[in-house]
């Protein structure tokens, strides 16, 4: 390595990124410096810190020019899916295809944060009578309207039962301003009965036999759409070969992983962890790009672990996080107090576990999509979350309500006793929302203080 | 008789009620003194009633939950956790357009069969089934007569979730201010109600029909999509002359809130959206002056 790991401001990553030019900096065709995005309005950008790697800049670069591509693909006459709350499903199925993209209209959640409100979203939701009562996820009908932040997909598909009522009645309303959707039921994960045939999921869980073959037969209803579609035949052989693919992503992911969490010192901000596990769930619309982009990681925590060099200090208290986090800026802020990431769960674990590949695709898929942390208890969760904990060696748990969530205000509370219950560690739940700076100083406290409670317990 | 709680409209009573128990849908007590369930902010005050009622329940031999809410999913797990009343969580499907919903339904009405033998419940026989649902079939075409109550109140629909033991009184408000509620489209009241067995069907397979008159006749706004709903409820409103709809909603019910705009753009009668907030279960005088002014512009 011939530079010192570190956070840096937008600001001196556009120098740096000079000097890297000179240096004969390889990037993608989505490459650039990152100060050019806040010329789209991505203001946020310039309250983050980022790591100064070029790997990272990639996922940076990757992730804030998905818009184009999108777009681009569209005008290439390709199908644009719009696939939502199933996060990481049936992406798997349209990647298989060729001229096929996928995307989650979901993602529109952070724009509140990352164009720090400036593209009116949530305005527009409000004025659909969707308003601050519901989760941040509203954006997405204001992206639909303004047609700015996505093309308006070929085809919208959305899962429904065990998932979020805020996520439903939002997609509702999405079809009474004209978007087709093709609904699907994901029922609520439950424990096989006495003598009742059971299936092993990735993941660990298990469901009934019968649950699993009633998603398969929802996934069949998905296939036959995608193939009418893109008039692609998606057989066996050709979702086996996108399964494989996708486990690649998943693969890397894992890797990644668990050279950061476990590492001596935290080799990679959890800002860009959290960002490269996104891209598990749709790949950000480039499959293979994305893989490039987790290698490109991989190999810079390596070189890291190896050179025992870091972000953070060495006794950085070892946080495990749950929920995805409405304002990015909290990551930061959570390393500034003194912690670090060191497992997560943002409600996809299911698009990070490997799907089976030795069973029939379609099967398989059903069992990864039922897996779906969100369509089991929060006990499932709870105990997914120990099991964690336990693996990447976690000394605290933060969760992030994420505002208006139906499932935040009495999951937490399940998954914070069975987690001081079980493993006796430190919970606080903290509510973030997109924008955060009214609320940064009350947020600061509340972390500093789980980050001193963590270090108070290794002295006992 | 073993009792058997619940409140959520797709749990059919004369399914309890031909295993031997007795279905006793719960109306809960607003934010009981006495409850175990912590208020959290978030948290649906109608699902914190409903958790501390079973909480504070002494009497029954068990508990059914449906997955029609997010929030009531949950509850599930807390009243499992917590509460020594033995608990069985039900699916009931989003979607409905096609058969894998229906029969995700009717398995679901087995498992729940088998639940309820558990708790001391029989197995009923084909006949005693039919048996019990033309009773109850027959019980619910009495209490909700096909002609209009005959009023000279302004004609009026109450619309929304479940309600509450307290919210009686707003029945009586209305009539007090001149009004009169003509449909109860509540999920407490005439809008949770199934769809009529058809006797024939019945005789053939009972449990069928049981299942199809309840996933299909039960028009709830979760459903995806929802479009069943508002045909159950333009008939209704034509057929019963209403002139106004209450709204009541409780803060943090997505379900129904979110078809508040919608259903003011679909329909041309004034609407009146009083939100209920974990701190004012009982109607109070904000409300009465609420439903005053409301008759009086309808006047």
């Amino acid at each position: 390595m011939n530079y010192e790991p570190k956070q840096i401001t937008l600001q001196e990553w556009d120098r740096r990124y000079e000097q890297l030019q000179q240096e004969q900096l390889c990037e993608g065709d989505y490459g650039g410096p990152l100060g050019r995005h806040v010329g789209d309005g991505d203001h946020r950008l310039l309250e983050l810190k980022y790591d100064n790697s070029p790997a990272a800049l990639k996922l940076w670069n990757f992730l804030l020019t998905e818009e184009q591509r999108l777009f681009k693909a569209q005008a290439e006459g390709k199908k644009i899916v719009g696939t939502m709350k199933d996060l990481g499903t049936v992406p798997v199925m349209v990647y298989s295809l060729e001229n096929t993209v996928a995307f989650y209209p979901d993602g529109a959640w952070w724009i509140p944060c990352v164009m720090q409100h400036s593209a009116g979203l949530l305005k527009i939701a409000d004025s659909l009578g969707i308003d601050e009562s519901f989760c941040p996820v509203r954006a997405m009908l204001g992206a639909f309207v303004t047609g700015k932040h996505f093309p308006v997909p070929d085809q919208l598909i959305c899962s429904v039962g065990a998932t979020c009522d805020d996520f439903s009645a939002i997609a509702q309303r999405l079809e009474g301003l004209g978007h087709e959707v093709l609904w699907w039921e994901m029922p609520h994960r439950r424990r096989c009965e006495v003598d009742e045939a059971g299936v092993k999921l990735p993941g660990g869980f298990e469901a009934p036999k019968s649950q699993v073959e009633f998603v398969k037969s929802e996934l069949e209803r998905i296939k036959t759409v995608l193939e009418q579609l893109s008039s692609q035949a998606l057989d066996d052989e050709t979702l086996s070969a996108g399964i494989k693919k996708a486990n690649v992503v998943r693969r890397c992911l894992a890797e990644l992983r668990q050279i950061t969490f476990t590492a001596e010192v935290c080799p990679l901000p959890a800002l860009e962890m959290l960002i490269a596990e996104m891209l598990a769930i749709h790949y950000c619309s480039d499959q293979d790009e994305t893989i490039v982009v987790l290698n490109e990681l991989i190999d810079e925590v390596k070189a890291r672990v190896e050179a025992r060099k870091g972000i953070l200090a060495a006794d950085a208290a070892r946080i495990f996080w749950v929920n995805p986090v409405a304002d990015l800026q909290v990551m930061n802020l959570l390393e500034e107090c003194g912690g670090r990431i060191c497992g997560t769960e943002y409600l996809f674990s299911h698009a990070i576990d490997l799907i089976p590949e030795d069973i029939p695709p379609l099967e398989a898929l059903a069992r990864m999509a039922i897996a779906d942390p969100m369509a089991g208890s929060s006990v499932d969760r709870a105990q997914r979350i120990c099991s964690d904990i336990e693996k990447f060696g976690c000394e605290a748990v933060l969760i992030s309500r994420i505002p208006g969530a139906s499932h935040c205000a009495l999951e937490g509370q399940i998954i914070g006793e069975i987690v001081r219950g079980e493993l006796k560690l430190p919970v606080i739940e903290i509510e973030v929302p997109p924008v955060s700076d009214s609320i940064r100083p009350a947020l600061r406290t509340r972390l500093q203080a789980l980050v001193e409670t963590v270090k108070q317990r290794r002295d006992k | 008789m073993k009792e058997v709680i619940y409140t959520c409209p797709y749990v059919p009573a004369e399914w309890i009620a031909a295993h031997g128990l007795a279905p006793s849908r719960i109306i809960p007590a607003a934010s009981p003194s006495v409850g175990c369930a912590e208020p959290t902010e978030g948290v649906c005050p109608y699902v914190h009633s409903f958790i501390n009622e079973v909480f504070n329940d002494t009497q029954s031999s068990g508990v059914v939950v449906t997955t029609l809410c997010d929030q009531m999913r949950r509850a599930f797990e807390i009243i499992a956790s917590r509460c020594d009343t033995p608990a069985f969580l039900m699916n009931v499907p989003n979607t409905w357009q096609h058969a894998g919903a229906h029969n995700l339904y009717l398995d679901e009405l087995k498992r729940l069969g088998r639940f309820l033998i558990r708790i001391g419940g029989k197995p009923p026989s084909n006949d005693l089934l039919t048996k019990t649902m033309i009773k109850y079939d027959s019980e619910r075409r009495n209490a909700f007569a096909d002609s209009p109550p005959q009023t000279n109140g302004i004609p009026l629909a109450i619309l929304g979730g479940p309600l509450l033991k307290d919210d009686i009184q707003i029945f009586d408000l209305v009539e007090r201010s001149g009004g009169c509620i003509v449909l109860d489209a509540t999920e407490t009241g005439e809008f949770g109600m199934c769809a009529r067995f058809n006797y024939k069907k019945t005789k053939a397979d009972p449990l069928t029909e049981l299942a199809g008159a309840y996933l299909g006749g039960i028009a709830h706004p979760s459903q995806r999509p929802n479009s069943p709903f508002y045909n159950w409820l333009g008939s209704r409103l034509v057929e019963r002359k209403v002139r106004g709809i209450i709204f009541r909603r409780y803060v943090w019910c997505d379900i129904w809130h979110a078809e508040l705009y919608r259903l003011k753009q679909w329909t041309q009668l004034p609407i009146l959206d009083i939100d209920v907030t974990a701190e004012a279960h009982v109607p109070p005088v904000r409300t009465e002056t609420r439903i005053g002014a409301f008759l009086e512009m309808l006047r």
